[in-house]
């Protein structure tokens, strides 16, 4: 900006105009001390008043002895005279007085006269003698007064002199004085000026960073080292829904909770500290309940050449990506979603075509298995028939023909439902929903049971009851299933019990027999298809009775559980209740 | 009456040294005094209260030891009522002097220096004393004129 030069030149030049200011008036004061002490010495002098004086008495004297030759003085007036001049006689001979008359060269002359005067003996004399004695007083005085007058205005010209001289060069050193004054003064108002236009400057600098603050779009707050904020611009007092004349002077965390959350404070100690560091999508609440805005905050430390001298803080509203964020996130969540969805699908798809396969292949050995029995039975009947011949009468032919054509329409069930499973798992089935009675259809279920099996006993018991909505075939099927199942395990006839009831989660049919209880490692996989119990070998069946009747409970918004329980059975079909018949 | 009493008193008191000794009077005091007139010779202004004042003078070199009366005591003696002194000496020297000099400074009449009387052949029998080395505005050339030896008379105006 400036030559080096010139700095040094009005760094220098005060200096020296102060040195200089300094001497000059040292001196000028030490030469006006000096004029001050000799003129109160040299004026307390006044000879030419003692050298009148002395010349008077001298004359009174001679006047008096005058007076005395005529008779017309007495001798105390002329005492009092002679004492008078022997006072101004001894006056002179004292020391300033004395040596001044020296200075003169009367000093011989005076010790002349004061020898005389010593000899003056009035009561001796005759006044004529007195007289003659006295007469070389006066002229002496009065050449003494003479020299004494040109001594000194000798010494008064020599002292105004001297003086002018003093005052010329005071003078001159006081002109100096206001040379260097002026220099003073000139650098003074120059030093004034520059400091005006530096402070201008500063001014106009400060207001365009202020503008440029109050201007960003951004958020910016400032903290002093203490964590006082000193600085909050509009955006800022957007953004927190905090007015500056709130925040400023205050501590960040009593402005609003945002600055009170941990990973804040621990932002701006860091900042405090000379670690910049960020923080991204930091939910705001601005007020309690109202959606948060997402911010990213920026904290950096600020320094002077002293140090740290506090922290700076950009925030920006970042709710705008948030959402976009979250958006990415739910569409890339709905699409693994999707994706699981399509594997489970293709799982299924894959197991149900292992598990038709496992069907055709099993058939056989299924057929072999389930069928011999009814066949047996049909076989043997049938046997029997041809052996009686004739001998048979119409009663046991019908009742032969019966049983062999029981045996075949359980032969011809076995392979519905292992149909109606292959169909249900080939998701070919689909259920109606409507208002059904389950009352009636559990009576046609039980006594199609007793007319199977004439030795069960089967209990309905009804607690509480409202219509169902469910598919009626398949509520029908999975009963029928229920109480087969609960039929054939029942030891030794034991009765079985059938149960209707109602809570909030909807309809209730429990079956329960007495039978063994399933083993636990039983009990998990009871529903799977293909799955026959350790007790359930010995009994016909072909392992998808369970699996269909849960399948198809599900199918209608209901579910099929066994119960937990010792000593007994429970098995648990639930149905939703139909609209409008809350009890 | 008051006035003409106090009179009375004044010299009947004063009337006692003039008429018991045969002294010659040194000093004439006049003026706005009580009585008008009072003359007083050396042995009764030794009766008043003794001072001594250790001061340079301007004809003398050195510092000499003065004994005498303080001029406001005797100013007190007389009564004296008024602003200004005028002091002669029997050299016909006269000069005015403030009384607010004797108030504000201890200004002696000394009738002794350095233990020895001040006679009328030197500067006696009176001298007028400022305490010229206590108080440096004294050294000044309007107070050196009011050091009267000789002193004669006081006129109280």
């Amino acid at each position: 900006m400036k030559r080096p030069g010139g700095s040094v030149l009005w760094l220098a030049l005060p200096i020296v105009a102060v040195v200089v200011f300094t001497l000059l008036l040292t001196v000028s004061l030490q030469r006006m001390i000096r004029i001050e002490a000799d003129m109160r010495v040299e004026a307390e002098q006044n000879m030419l008043w003692v050298m009148h004086e002395s010349e008077a008495a001298a004359r009174r004297l001679r006047e008096a002895a005058l007076l005395a030759e005529l008779d017309r003085a007495q001798e105390a007036d002329i005492a009092l005279r002679l004492d008078i001049l022997r006072s101004r006689v001894a006056l002179l001979n004292e020391g300033p007085q004395r040596r001044f008359v020296e200075r003169i060269g009367l000093g011989e002359d005076l010790d002349q006269l004061t020898t005389r005067l010593e000899t003056v003996a009035p009561q001796q004399m005759t006044p004529a003698q007195l007289q003659a004695s006295l007469a070389l007083f006066p002229p002496f005085f009065a050449r003494a007064a003479n020299k004494t007058m040109i001594a000194e205005w000798d010494e008064l010209g020599e002292r105004l002199e001297s003086y002018r001289g003093q005052l010329q060069k005071t003078i001159v050193a006081l002109i100096g004085v206001m040379a260097a004054g002026a220099v003073l003064t000139a650098a003074l108002v120059l030093a004034l000026r520059n400091s005006r236009q530096h402070n201008r400057m500063l001014r106009r600098a400060r207001d365009f960073s202020g503008l440029l603050i109050a201007s960003s779009g951004e958020g910016i707050a400032a903290v002093d080292a203490t964590g006082q904020c000193t600085l909050w611009n509009d955006a800022m007092a957007d953004l927190v829904g905090q007015p500056a004349q709130q925040a400023v002077g205050r501590s960040l965390s009593d402005v609003a909770g945002f600055f009170a959350i941990a990973a804040v404070r621990d932002r701006l100690a860091d900042a405090l500290a000379g670690e910049p560091g960020q923080l991204l999508l930091r939910p705001l609440f601005r007020d309690a309940g109202e959606v948060p805005i997402h911010v990213d905050l920026r904290a950096f430390p600020m320094r002077d050449e002293t140090g740290i001298v506090g922290a700076i803080l950009f925030m920006q509203d970042a709710s705008d990506r948030h959402a976009a964020e979250r958006r990415d996130a739910e569409l890339r969540e709905r699409l693994e979603q999707l994706v699981v969805e399509r594997t489970r699908e293709l799982d299924d798809a894959l197991r149900r075509e292992r598990s038709a396969a496992d069907l055709y292949r099993n058939f056989a050995a299924m057929i072999s298995h389930q069928f011999r029995t009814p066949l047996a039975i049909a076989d043997s009947a049938l046997q029997r028939l041809i052996r009686r011949g004739n001998r048979a009468d119409a009663n046991e032919m019908a009742e032969r023909a019966t049983r062999a054509r029981s045996a075949i329409a359980g032969l011809t069930r076995l392979v519905e439902s292992t149909l109606d499973a292959a169909r249900i798992e080939a998701g070919e089935v689909g259920a109606r929903r409507e208002r059904c009675d389950l009352v009636p259809i559990l009576a046609d279920v039980c006594e199609q049971q007793r007319a199977a099996t004439p030795d069960a006993r089967i209990r309905v018991i009804v607690r509480e009851y409202a219509p169902a909505l469910c598919d009626p075939a398949y509520a029908e099927q999975v009963l029928k299933n229920l109480v087969s199942n609960a039929v054939t395990y029942a030891p030794g006839g034991s009765e079985v019990s059938v149960t209707l009831d109602l809570d909030c989660q909807g309809l209730h049919c429990e079956v329960t027999n007495g039978g063994a209880p399933i083993p636990l490692s039983d009990r998990a996989r009871l529903f799977e298809r293909n799955f026959r119990g350790a007790n359930s070998t010995a009994a016909p069946g072909t392992g998808v009775g369970l699996f269909i009747a849960r399948t198809l409970a599900r199918m209608q918004g209901g579910d099929l559980v066994l119960l937990p329980g010792d000593g007994e059975t429970v098995f648990r079909l639930t149905l939703p209740q139909a609209e409008g018949t809350a009890p | 009456m008051r006035s003409r009493a106090a009179i009375f008193l004044v010299t009947s008191l004063l009337a006692a040294p003039l008429e018991a000794g045969d002294a010659p009077p040194v000093l004439r005091v006049t003026g706005t005094i009580a009585g008008g007139v009072v003359e007083f010779d050396l042995e009764t202004l030794r009766d008043l209260p003794q001072t001594t004042l250790e001061t340079s003078t301007v004809v003398t070199d050195g510092r000499h030891r003065f004994t005498g009366f303080l001029m406001r005591d005797l100013l007190h003696k007389v009564e004296a009522r008024g602003d200004t002194v005028t002091a002669t000496a029997l050299n016909d020297y006269v000069v005015e002097i403030p009384v607010s000099d004797f108030r504000d400074y201890d200004v002696i009449v000394a009738y002794a220096m350095d233990g020895k009387q001040l006679e009328r052949a030197d500067k006696g029998p009176l001298w007028i004393v400022y305490p010229r080395d206590d108080h440096s505005e004294l050294q000044d050339i309007r107070f050196d004129y009011r050091w009267v030896w000789h002193l004669s008379g006081l006129d109280i105006r």
